[in-house]
């Protein structure tokens, strides 16, 4: 299939050519169906939290968006210590030849630093917020969520009332912070849907003559299980096949208008997504979006809502909270408080709980094929596969066992938990014997 | 004076009526005067060896790059982590811009890129390999007239024992671990001397032999009665019987005399740490070891991880472990690498130049025992930062017997890591045309390597 398309593309593309000299001045459109005056259809090849970053090098130099930097790595010996740990045991705990230290799954007593020794991962509130600095910036990227210009951010092209309360709340977490493409957490992820973990694709659909100005556009994001291709530069190639997979989770669609090339949300939605994150869950309520078709070909931009913001944390947690807190420079809790601090959005209504918090999803996509779940034809339409959906796969399992933000270790001589002895450090020569 | 023998020559008799035949060990009389080749001009057979090591090395996107040097062919420029390969320069070879294609299997972070470039194809699962590592296939190639076809080796003092190598994807090699127990495999009590003028059977070896070879009937018997299954694990087993008799009917022959052959003593058991000060001294030990180990013809095959994918070396003092550093430590913006992490694979590497120096210290014949391997070395990460399966570090060391034309430097644009595999085995023997499954098949080796 795969080896076909370029073929057919070109055919269509020269057909596109042939309109386009036929009428002089018009916009050809990309496609023809019964469904829909055009359609255009895309891979995601990268999509990362849209964090502004407010520095002119590096990924954690000081900025605008944080004047003081990336939020700096805890010390983890005083963190024990505040938690009740005497010094020796604290620095018992941090010592990699620890014989309780599982060097590739953290240190599993780290979790029990609560009141009583509690597991913070669990109950964050077991523990005072440690604090994580927010962006202190006007400047932001994503979306007007509310229709207030009068709340929220800036747009580094001068939009007033961006909503993207989720960037100020983590947007100085090393995880997060960092130019386009380069925040490790960016990278980690988008690395592993680019070597076939998950594939998005986007389906545009209008009714109008002129794709670039129709005020009667959807947008439709699919699962597909299809995976992308690299070319010999290691980069998403365009032009390549994916047949939709329904899934009865990850599905969007939006309806929009597009002015001059750029599509933008007329109503917002509720829709879900596939998170480049350990959540997985993109759950946005009231989502809108601002993508631009590019010349090249290519669709950029962001899509955006309010997300529920305890499944971030859980997220966090649940890829081992041990191992998470140490590589990237936080104490989980503080993303706990953190998020519940600037959540802004109630389900309910204004006056319910602030469950959500604002965010948007940076996205570039390629321009690709994208055919009918039965892979008989491409798609002409938007529409939903949800109904057709078989029942959710299990996740992949992991090669460990996470219970509460750790790996137990069932066999080891010696357990974590709220009442173990720390050893103390001239027993560990004795207990390497 | 007629003698009508060769290396290839049994010996022929009758046991009891039972007709019988005794392969020919290799006499001086089959070699030629320098000890280099056979006397009809065969090469003496080389050594293949595998040396892993965790974390990859450093070649950020922003084009910090610390080991991929700027010329290629040969006389390439060594780079900062490569430093510790000066001495042997050229002896190597590298291999940058390989990459692993998974067809659309996602990326098992420290595990797809080793065994891609062991089996031939990206896995389905972190805990296995879809298909056999290629070192098996050299050990039956090259590995079956010594005492030990292929030998495990692990330095890296983790948790548990790390090997890579497989015949049936499932099960994995139980490697040595400290340069005590090598020892005694190598050169503990079975151990006999190729030089010894004094050499005779051994009385108790043959009786095990018999041993072994009296449930042969029951082996067929068993094989044949239980399910697919249960051959499969049966099978591994009896290879491993197989193995074992091989490995006493070697011991019933004089063994051929090794000029480079000096039996070791025997060394001291030492304290198991995972810091990279004492995995580089267990890498250098039991290097050491091996590279005799190799002199004196125990082995032709073997194995070695200095660290795991997962590696859980550190600095001693320090609360971080290479791995966190890997992911915890930002670019910086100035040199555009990571600073510290850079200088932890530097250190990781000086443990593979001492091993390669270890070989490189055996003298045999016109040359030394690493001019007469082949030893394949890689990481399972490109940037390890991010678990990049592209621009795995490859390198290709030792002379292969002449036949690798070593001390070059090959770049590519995201070729498959199996065309490394494939050259490798071919260097050294092995009758494959082939390598890899998928966009990984490679019919291709690297020819501007190949004598």
């Amino acid at each position: 299939m795969t080896k076909e398309a370029p073929i057919r593309r070109h055919l269509i593309a020269t057909a596109v050519a042939a309109i386009a000299l036929a009428f002089p001045g018009s916009a050809a459109p990309q496609q023809l169906s019964p469904s829909a005056k055009w359609t255009k259809t895309y891979v995601v090849e990268w999509n990362e939290p849209a964090m502004y970053y407010g520095a002119k090098t590096g990924v954690t130099d000081p900025g605008t968006d944080c004047p003081n930097g990336t939020n700096p790595s805890p010390d983890w010996i005083q963190v024990l210590v505040d938690a009740g740990y005497t010094l020796e045991e604290a620095k018992w705990l941090r010592n990699p030849a620890n014989p309780t230290r599982s060097p590739v799954h953290g240190q599993n007593q780290m979790a029990f630093r609560g009141k009583d020794r509690a597991n913070v991962y669990v109950n964050p509130t077991s523990t005072p917020d440690p604090g994580l600095t927010p962006v202190s910036g006007t400047i932001a990227e994503g979306l007007n969520l509310d229709d207030d210009e009068n709340t929220g951010f800036t747009s580094p092209t001068g939009e007033k009332g961006i909503d993207n309360n989720f960037y100020k709340a983590l947007g100085c977490w090393k995880t997060y912070r960092g130019p386009h493409r380069l925040s490790s957490g960016a990278l980690t992820f988008n690395d592993a849907m680019r070597d076939g973990a998950w594939t998005t694709v986007i389906v545009v659909a209008g009714e109008g003559a002129d794709p670039m100005n129709d005020d009667h556009v959807k947008v439709g994001f699919y699962m597909s299980n299809d995976k992308m291709v690299k070319d010999g530069l290691g980069n998403i190639a365009r032009d390549y096949t994916f047949r939709i997979a329904p899934n009865a989770k990850y599905e969007g669609i939006l309806p929009a208008r597009t002015s001059n090339g750029r599509i933008v949300s007329t109503v917002p939605a509720d829709i879900m997504l596939r998170d480049p994150s350990y959540t997985w869950d993109l759950e946005l309520l009231r989502a809108r979006l601002n993508l631009e078709m590019k010349s090249d070909g290519s669709l950029t931009g962001y899509v955006g809502g309010y997300r529920p913001w305890e499944p971030v944390y859980r997220g966090w947690v649940n890829a081992r909270g041990t191992v998470i807190e140490v590589l990237t420079w936080v104490q989980l809790p503080a993303v706990y408080y953190a998020l519940r601090r600037y959540a802004d959005y109630s389900p309910t209504g204004p006056g319910g709980e602030k469950t959500h918090i604002s965010y948007a999803l940076r996205v570039d996509a390629l321009p690709a094929f994208v055919m009918a779940p039965d892979g008989t034809k491409e798609v002409a339409t938007v529409e939903s596969y949800k109904a057709i959906a078989p029942k959710e796969p299990p996740r992949p399992a992991l090669p460990f066992q996470i219970v509460d933000g750790i790996v137990p270790d069932p066999t080891g001589k010696y357990q974590a938990g709220p009442h173990a002895v720390i050893l103390p450090p001239r027993a560990s020569s004795d207990a390497r014997q | 004076m007629n003698f009508p023998f060769n290396r290839r020559s049994f010996l022929r008799g009758m046991i009891n009526g039972t007709a019988v035949c005794v392969a020919l060990p290799v006499l001086n009389r089959f070699l030629n005067g320098s000890g280099t080749a056979y006397a009809d001009g065969t090469k003496l057979p080389v050594r293949f060896g595998t040396y892993f090591w965790g974390l990859g090395l450093t070649d950020t996107p922003t084009g910090g790059t610390r080991w991929v040097p700027s010329k290629t062919g040969y006389g390439y420029e060594i780079m900062p982590e490569l430093e510790s390969l000066k001495p042997v320069k050229d002896k190597v070879s590298v291999f940058s811009g390989f990459r692993v294609i998974g067809d659309g299997r996602p990326n098992l972070v420290h595990w797809s890129g080793h065994a891609s470039i062991l089996s031939g194809v990206a896995p389905a699962a972190a805990d296995r390999f879809d298909g056999p590592s290629f070192d098996s296939k050299v050990a039956d190639a090259i590995g079956t007239a010594t005492r030990f076809k292929v030998i495990d080796i692990d330095a890296s003092a983790s948790r548990q024992p790390v090997s890579y190598s497989t015949r049936t994807g499932t099960t994995f090699a139980m490697p040595e671990t400290t340069p005590l127990v090598l020892y005694q495999r190598l050169f503990g009590s079975a151990f006999q001397d190729p030089n010894s003028d004094d050499w005779k059977p051994d009385p108790s070896i043959m009786l095990r032999q018999s041993v072994l070879s009296a449930v042969e009937d029951q082996r067929q018997a068993l094989m044949a009665g239980v399910g697919k299954d249960d051959q499969v694990r049966l099978d591994q087993y009896f290879t491993s019987v197989r193995e074992m008799e091989n490995q006493l009917a070697m011991q019933l022959q004089k063994p051929e005399h090794c000029q480079a052959c000096v039996v070791p003593t025997a060394p001291k058991d030492t304290p198991r740490s995972a810091t990279v000060d004492a995995v580089r001294a267990n890498t250098k030990a039991l290097a050491k070891l091996l590279a005799m180990g190799l002199a004196c013809n125990q082995t032709r095959v073997f194995n070695f991880v200095h660290t795991a994918g997962i590696s859980e070396t550190y600095i001693a003092g320090e609360s971080k472990i290479y791995h966190q550093i890997t992911h915890d430590e930002p670019i910086d913006a100035t040199l555009g690498y990571q600073p510290e992490t850079s200088r932890l694979a530097g250190l990781v590497m000086q443990a593979f130049g001492d091993f390669l120096i270890e070989l490189d210290a055996v003298k045999e014949g016109a040359g030394t025992v690493l001019d007469n391997s082949l030893i394949m070395a890689f990481s399972d990460t490109g940037y390890a930062k991010i678990h990049s399966i592209e621009n795995i570090p490859m390198f290709l060391a030792g002379r292969a017997g002449g036949r690798h034309k070593a001390g070059q430097h090959v770049h590519t644009t995201g070729e498959s890591v199996t065309r490394v595999s494939l050259t490798a085995q071919q260097l050294v023997g092995v009758p494959v045309g082939e390598f890899g499954t998928g966009s990984m098949r490679t019919a291709r080796p690297i020819t501007e390597i190949m004598g």
